[in-house]
């Protein structure tokens, strides 16, 4: 055997020992730093991923649903969230996410918070990824077009461009209904808006809440046609969560009796709920 | 014409070219458009001081934190990748191969669902930014590294040997601070990849105190429908990379006089 392969082997069995020493170093980091889980008592209560805290998954903006005002978020649903967290006592500290992490149900599956407040209709697909609350709110589908123009249907845009935003309803009923339109995908509302407002697109598609409130704060553009899709809003909770689901019913419920829910409402969309 | 005219006539229409170049993107574009979305002198103000305090700090923070993990873990990889151990080398080879070839921004949100999947727990957000820029960084750090401890010249290695070091430690006294000496340009060059990357953090799914530069620049838009907060958020990033730059100028300039 040669010099050089002794040294080698000399090498190698004196630097094994190094890299697991490493290895291990790591691994014990990285267990360190993570969190645990707030484990409540018994199968009733509710139990929060971070104590204290009730934190809300959405996705902004979605005025006036939630949508940055200063240096807060507000709007409607964070002031629903609002009722359920002093119910059960605590804050709402809202996380900022792509809006795909929150319909498949993925953000709430992997902790990253309690419940889902983002304008979300609930649809059957969604309903076999998370859990939805009763129904808060109605909407349909409305389309949005700068002043001058008069695409009042679907079918009037046919070679145009309609610009829908990533994994709502709005896109699904385009990709349905809207036959020989081009489609134009944008992550978020505000995005999909300046679209519409700069003529980067034609038409945009959205819920009609959002849209009706766009148009009233910029004259430059309007809404020329609703399409009765007949949709129902639900706060989100992960799949099993019933204690939350419970609680947010209970809130929801007592808020619509004691008058809360229409003092919301009047508070971000100026009028009464429709009964 | 002569060949040094001609050399000057070439000159001269090279000049020309960029000269006309300028004027036509000048006279093309909108100014006032352009001044009204990206100069609202208004809109900046409000930007401040956050940009500063939170979003600025926030980058610089992810930044850091993936650098030290990838550095740790490229450092780990190099000796596995350099270990007459064959699983090891193999293991550090496919590692390094593939969060070399696969987007960013699929390990993020790969790793920002996965991981509390795996094991059930809700991980801290400023470990999972570590992780996750780490893992990037990590492979690319490995490689450089690995380069860095191969150009250390032999010799060393057989003289610290024959001073009687085992070879752990003429590895860990010897060769890597001289490896670590070679490669402190690339790995500066690391960080501002690094430092770019650490823009995919919103995939995460952030809340307003732990915005960093892109995101935050993004939400300015979104509020004011004015694209200033994205000038803003890209002239701070520019604030963070030229000096880096410049310290990489610097470090190679050193590299080279020691040579």
């Amino acid at each position: 055997m040669s010099a050089r392969s002794t040294r080698q082997r000399q090498h190698g069995r004196s630097r094994i020992p190094l890299v697991t020493a490493l290895a291990a170093a790591l691994v014990a980091a990285a267990t360190a730093c993570s969190s645990t889980k707030t484990t409540g008592g018994g199968g009733s209560e509710v139990q929060l991923v971070d104590a204290g805290k009730l934190t809300t998954c959405t996705h902004l903006p979605y005025e006036p649903f939630q949508f940055r005002k200063g240096k807060q978020v507000v709007g409607f649903d964070v002031d629903l969230v609002d009722l359920v967290a002093r119910d059960l006592g605590v804050e709402q500290k809202i996380v900022d996410t792509p809006f795909e992490g929150i319909q498949t149900g993925e953000d709430l599956n992997a902790g990253k918070c309690d419940l889902a407040a983002a304008g979300m209709t609930i649809t059957p697909v969604r309903e076999k990824n998370l859990d939805f609350s009763r129904s808060y709110f109605e909407a349909t589908q409305a389309l949005l077009v700068r002043k001058g123009d008069t695409y009042g249907s679907l079918g009037a845009l046919k070679g145009r461009k309609l610009g829908v935003q990533q994994s709502t309803t709005g896109e699904e009923y385009a990709k349905k209904h809207a036959k020989g339109v081009e489609t134009v995908q944008f992550e978020d509302l505000g995005l999909l808006l300046t679209a519409v407002k700069t003529g980067k697109v034609d038409a945009g598609i959205n819920d009609n809440g959002v849209l009706y409130d766009y148009a009233k704060k910029n004259p430059d553009t309007k809404v020329t046609a609703e399409f009765d899709t007949g949709e129902q809003y639900g706060l989100g909770v992960r799949t099993g969560n019933d204690a939350l689901r419970a609680q947010i019913d209970k809130t929801i419920k007592k808020a619509k009796r004691n008058g809360r829910y229409d003092a919301l409402y009047k508070k971000w969309f100026g009028t009464e709920p429709r009964t | 014409m002569s060949r040094r005219n001609r050399t000057r006539a070439v000159r001269t229409a090279q000049y020309g070219v960029l000269v006309l170049l300028v004027v036509a993107v000048a006279l093309a574009a909108d100014w006032s458009e352009l001044r009204r979305a990206f100069f609202d002198a208004e809109v900046a103000r409000e930007q401040f001081p956050d940009v500063v305090t939170t979003a600025l700090v926030n980058t610089v923070v992810y930044t850091v934190l993936g650098f030290v993990f990838g550095l740790a873990l490229g450092l780990l990889l190099a000796l596995m990748r350099l270990s007459p151990v064959p699983p090891y080398r193999w293991l550090a080879v496919a590692y390094i191969e593939f969060f070399r070839g696969v987007p960013a921004l699929l390990v993020f949100i790969a790793l920002g669902f996965g991981v509390p999947l795996a094991f059930q727990v809700s991980i801290n957000q400023y470990v999972t930014v570590m992780l996750a820029l780490g893992l990037v960084g990590a492979a690319y750090m490995a490689e450089t590294i690995r380069a860095g401890i191969q150009a250390v010249p032999k010799g060393q290695t057989e003289a610290a040997r024959s001073l009687g070091m085992s070879s752990s430690r003429a590895m860990v006294s010897i060769v890597i601070p001289q490896a670590f000496r070679i490669v402190l340009p690339p790995l500066a060059n690391e960080l501002i990849l690094l430092t770019k990357d650490s823009s995919l953090v919103y995939l995460l799914g952030l809340s307003m105190d732990q915005y960093e530069l892109a995101k935050f620049g993004r939400d300015a838009l979104n509020q004011h429908r004015s694209l200033t907060p994205i000038l803003i958020a890209g002239l701070f990033y520019l604030a963070i990379t030229l000096p880096l730059g410049h310290l990489v100028r610097r470090l190679e300039a050193r590299a080279a006089r020691a040579r």
